[in-house]
């Protein structure tokens, strides 16, 4: 079975927004949640670095390991989902994430954050696949429609790259090797930790 | 006054408030059509409200409000016509895009609200003019939204494949490029050039044509050309998207020869040296005048390829000679015909460096271009001691993530969430020697005599360097500190409103092409 991972190449991210941009349009985000934004690094000097991030869908998950309610689940494709129903919007996976991923729709006092959201690697929710109901708690499910995430497939110089982990590491491995730097993936250490069974790092991948 | 040239989009503000002695036509402009543009792209916002508010009538043609309609509301009571025009999704057409390739867009829906096809507008502004049958001589007229005419889109593009021979828009017919829309998947990504492949519909063969047949496509579309994804490309043959430089100065300046030197030449062409443009005296010269048809023979006699309505003149060079119709020359880089042959350094009319001024002076004031008088030495030593007030360099320009005028992107709550406010870009040095920090309002003033000033919240970056300020010209929504909201039609106004940065932005155009100086002034911010 496929292991679905992003994968940010900050030597091609031209901070475009047009991964965010899909995110929003795909799944009817609302203003003031954003699934995935682009952060950019020593903005305005030389070395300037932007990466896309959103939730890495990570092996293990510290938001699935400290929820009080165990509203998180993983698919058989490494994509971290939950469980809007049970979720109590305490905020602690917030806390936990190494990305921050979670979104809350509203701000306020005693657990008036609302249900949490987030990426989903366009993967729906536990509801029926395609029905009225998943669309709203969660989005589109393109997986499902055999469809990889919209912000990746949007991405204009294909710095964002999503999908099955041995793919997009050997995408990745081919650019390293032709343009000699860039090695280092954003986020993979920390998401990803070591290479599981049967996937390949690209060379030289750290934290 | 039809057949003299007419007054520059930029210059129109001045075709309105200039003295009437002053301008080259009989009467001062009345009325203005807005059909999708932007007045906060255009400098001297200030003034161009004044302008607004001395015409008898005007009109703004767009999918959206704009600002133009915003500002006209402030300014007067009536006299303002909105018409409500469809987007590219309520219309079928062809559409070029900026690499000149062009595609085929179908509708998706039909027409919302009150809104008509902009080809529907201009038909029925010409049925009120009276040349509507001149129009659509050649175009049929269909049944549009509400059961009212308008001229059929494909036929429209052939009527530009009959008439546009010099930039070769001549050989994307609605047919073919439609074939490229149904088979994307045989274009190469990289070449963009087909590699085989056969249109199910309508057996076109598309092998060896690039993707949207990018113009120049020179020729009628039976020729296939199979466009040019890369201009004056001498290794490629003309046939395969190949060319040279063009022959369009004269074949000698001053003693010297203007065309290409022997030996340059596109890959393939019987003629090896420079040579002029193709006429029918040319091709007889050459002895290829018998490969034309007959009936192509009758057209090209006494024409030039750009005037040969059979095409047969540009298949026969082409095609069997591989030579390049509009002639093989040089490339110019003296331009005689310009103010500047080679471009020189002036010292912008507004500066923060007078002692630059003399050194490098700007152009004098001329009387009459493009019907109207255009001022630079006058500007220019009135405002020398003008960087004293305001020291610093003010430019301006684009974000990724609105387009134009901003009013239909501002209006798209995906991408106006990505950019909220208004903002000046100042580096650490100049905000802090005015005490001013990271996201607060400033005012940013300049000496335009109008005396405009804006407000806008800092973002204080390396992306500048000392001494200069950058701000985006997308927003439009807040004039000089206050919201224009009531001026929008209710519900109507874009998600995201700031000031417009030609509301302050000052005089000046260059001398060739009228452009409005939008990118160096100079202004000074202070905290709000």
């Amino acid at each position: 079975m496929a292991r679905m991972k992003f994968l940010c190449d900050a030597e091609r991210c031209i901070e475009c927004n047009g991964c965010v941009t899909a995110c929003k349009n795909e799944h009817e985000v609302p203003w003031g949640v954003n699934r995935r934004r682009v952060v950019t690094l020593n903005d305005g000097l030389p070395g300037e670095k932007s990466i896309s991030v959103a939730c890495m869908h990570c092996s293990d998950a510290p938001c699935m390991a400290v929820c009080p309610v165990d509203c998180f689940y993983k698919t058989s494709e490494g994509v971290v989902l939950h469980d809007k129903d049970l979720c109590i919007g305490c905020g602690y996976c917030f806390y936990a994430c190494p990305f921050g991923a979670p979104q809350f729709p509203q701000d306020g006092a005693f657990g008036m954050r609302g249900k949490m959201d987030k990426c989903t690697f366009c993967a729906g929710g536990p509801e029926k696949d395609h029905s009225a109901d998943e669309f709203k708690k969660y989005g589109r499910n393109r997986l499902a429609e055999g469809k990889l995430p919209a912000c990746a497939e949007m991405c204009s110089t294909k710095a964002l790259l999503g999908g099955d982990s041995d793919v997009i590491a050997d995408i990745y491995r081919n650019r390293v090797l032709k343009r000699g730097k860039g090695s280092e993936v954003w986020g993979w250490g920390t998401a990803y930790g070591k290479p599981e069974k049967g996937a390949t790092p690209p060379a030289g991948a750290k934290s | 006054m039809m057949t003299k040239p007419g007054i520059t989009v930029s210059r129109w503000i001045d075709a309105v408030l200039e003295k009437n002695e002053l301008i080259d036509q009989d009467s001062n402009l009345k009325a203005v059509v807005y059909w999708g543009h932007a007045p906060n792209s255009q400098n001297r916002g200030k003034e161009m409200v004044e302008a607004m508010k001395k015409l008898e009538m005007l009109v703004v043609i767009d999918p959206y409000p704009s600002a133009t309609a915003a500002m006209a509301a402030m300014a007067r009571k009536d006299g303002v016509y909105l018409l409500p025009a469809a987007t590219q999704l309520e219309c079928a057409g062809s559409a070029t895009a900026s690499n000149r390739s062009i595609q085929w867009r179908e509708k998706v829906i039909e027409p919302m609200f009150e809104s008509r096809t902009d080809h529907m507008i201009m038909y029925q502004l010409a049925q009120k003019f009276g040349f509507a049958k001149e129009l659509t001589a050649k175009i049929k007229v269909v049944k549009g939204k509400g059961g009212m005419d308008e001229p059929d889109m494909e036929d429209t593009l052939r009527e530009i494949n009959r008439g546009v021979w010099t930039i070769g828009y001549t050989g994307q017919s609605p047919e073919r490029l439609q074939a490229h829309m149904r088979n994307m998947h045989v274009f190469d990504v990289k070449t963009l050039r087909a590699k085989g492949g056969k249109d199910a519909k309508t057996g076109y063969v598309l092998d060896g044509d690039y993707f949207g047949l990018p113009w120049p496509c020179y020729g009628n579309s039976a020729l296939k050309h199979p466009g040019s994804p890369n201009l004056y490309d001498t290794s490629k043959h003309m046939m395969d998207g190949g060319g040279n430089f063009r022959a369009n100065f004269g074949v000698e300046k001053d003693g010297v020869n203007l065309l290409a030197e022997d030996g340059s030449h596109s890959k393939g062409a019987d003629l090896t040296t420079g040579y002029p443009e193709l006429d029918h005296v040319l091709l007889k010269k050459l002895g290829w005048w018998d490969e034309l048809t007959e009936d192509e023979k009758k057209l090209a006699e006494g024409k030039n390829w750009k005037t040969d309505l059979s095409g047969g003149q540009i298949r026969v060079f082409m095609k069997n000679h591989g030579c390049h119709p509009f002639g093989n020359a040089k490339a110019r880089a003296v331009v005689w015909n310009f103010p500047d042959a080679v471009p020189l350094h002036r010292e912008p009319l507004y500066s923060p460096r007078a002692d630059l001024i003399d050194k490098y002076p700007t152009h004098a004031d001329q009387k009459n271009r493009w019907r109207l008088p255009v001022l630079f030495k006058t500007v220019q030593d009135a405002n020398k001691d003008a960087g004293k007030q305001f020291p610093l360099i003010m430019t301006s320009g684009r974000l990724v993530e609105y387009e134009g005028g901003g009013d239909e992107t501002r209006s798209n709550p995906w991408l106006a969430e990505l950019q909220q406010e208004m903002f000046v870009e100042i580096n650490p040095k100049d905000a802090n020697d005015r005490g001013v920090r990271n996201n607060e309002y400033v005012w940013v003033s300049t000496p335009a005599p109008s005396k405009p000033r804006i407000k806008v919240k800092t973002l204080v970056t390396e992306r500048v360097a000392p001494g200069t300020v950058f701000l985006p010209f997308h927003f439009a929504g807040w004039w000089e500190g206050e919201d224009m909201k009531k001026y929008y039609p209710d519900g109507s106004a874009p998600v995201v409103r700031g000031e417009a940065v030609n509301t302050a932005t000052t005089y000046g155009y260059d001398i060739v092409t009228m452009m409005q100086e939008t990118k160096t002034t100079i202004c000074q911010v202070a905290k709000a």
